[in-house]
């Protein structure tokens, strides 16, 4: 069976703390890599604020996997994600295999810093950051 | 009177493609973003950059205000909603 490119952003319970979501990813990486999948890279962008109430949490912890594997690996993976308590939402994409790997989430924000924004929204863009 | 005259210089220079296109009312001709800028490519990940394409109260706006063609509106719209699934962007506007 042919395997294929994935992503998947999981959102994780803010109750699991930074070591726990460490830990929740490590057992899905496994997961992933039980059903003969291989890890690219995982990214985890930290607590972020939700853009709606979820399990009555305003915040969330985000982690991003990219991956290759068979599309029966992705079904079983994201089975067994949905059983898991504290994965409140997931979302799984194909990738194009030329697609490039997904930058880090600060180099991200740099891009569209020098791309055509408004003056008003850069002035958002530094208080995010800073 | 003022219509017709900004009609005609549309006409004029605006589509320069030799297609007799008469636009009505003011305005300039829109042209879709990301065929502009190949550069910039649709991410439901990037919550911000697609949160230029919510109206204030959470919706899609629709092509026709953008000016996006329709394939990368369709892009858009997947992007936007994979988002939503993952609370990146709002559903509906945040109630206090």
């Amino acid at each position: 069976m042919a395997d294929r490119r994935y992503e998947t952003l999981v959102v994780i319970h803010p109750d699991q703390g930074e070591p726990g979501v460490k830990e929740l990813a490590a057992r899905i990486r496994k997961l992933i890599e039980e059903q003969g999948g291989t890890v690219s890279q995982i990214q985890e962008w930290g607590l972020r604020d939700l853009a709606y109430v979820v399990a009555k949490q305003r915040r969330a912890f985000y982690v991003l996997f990219e991956y290759r594997a068979t599309s029966k690996a992705l079904a079983e993976v994201e089975r067994n994600l949905k059983l898991t308590d504290a994965v409140l939402r997931l979302v799984s994409v194909r990738q194009a295999e030329n697609a490039p790997p997904a930058p880090p989430r600060t180099a991200r924000r740099f891009e569209r810093e020098e791309g055509e924004l408004e003056g008003a929204e850069q002035e958002n863009l530094g208080e995010e950051m800073a | 009177m003022m219509r017709d005259r900004a009609g005609e210089r549309r006409g004029g220079k605006g589509e320069g493609g030799g297609r007799t296109f008469r636009r009505r009312g003011m305005g300039r001709r829109k042209v879709c973003r990301f065929c502009a800028d190949k550069a910039m490519l649709i991410d439901y990940k990037d919550a911000r950059a697609l949160g230029h394409f919510l109206s204030e109260r959470g919706k899609i706006i629709p092509s026709r205000i953008t000016g996006n063609c329709a394939g990368h509106q369709r892009e858009l719209t997947t992007a936007i909603k994979r988002a939503r699934t993952v609370a990146l962007l709002p559903y509906t506007a945040a109630y206090p």
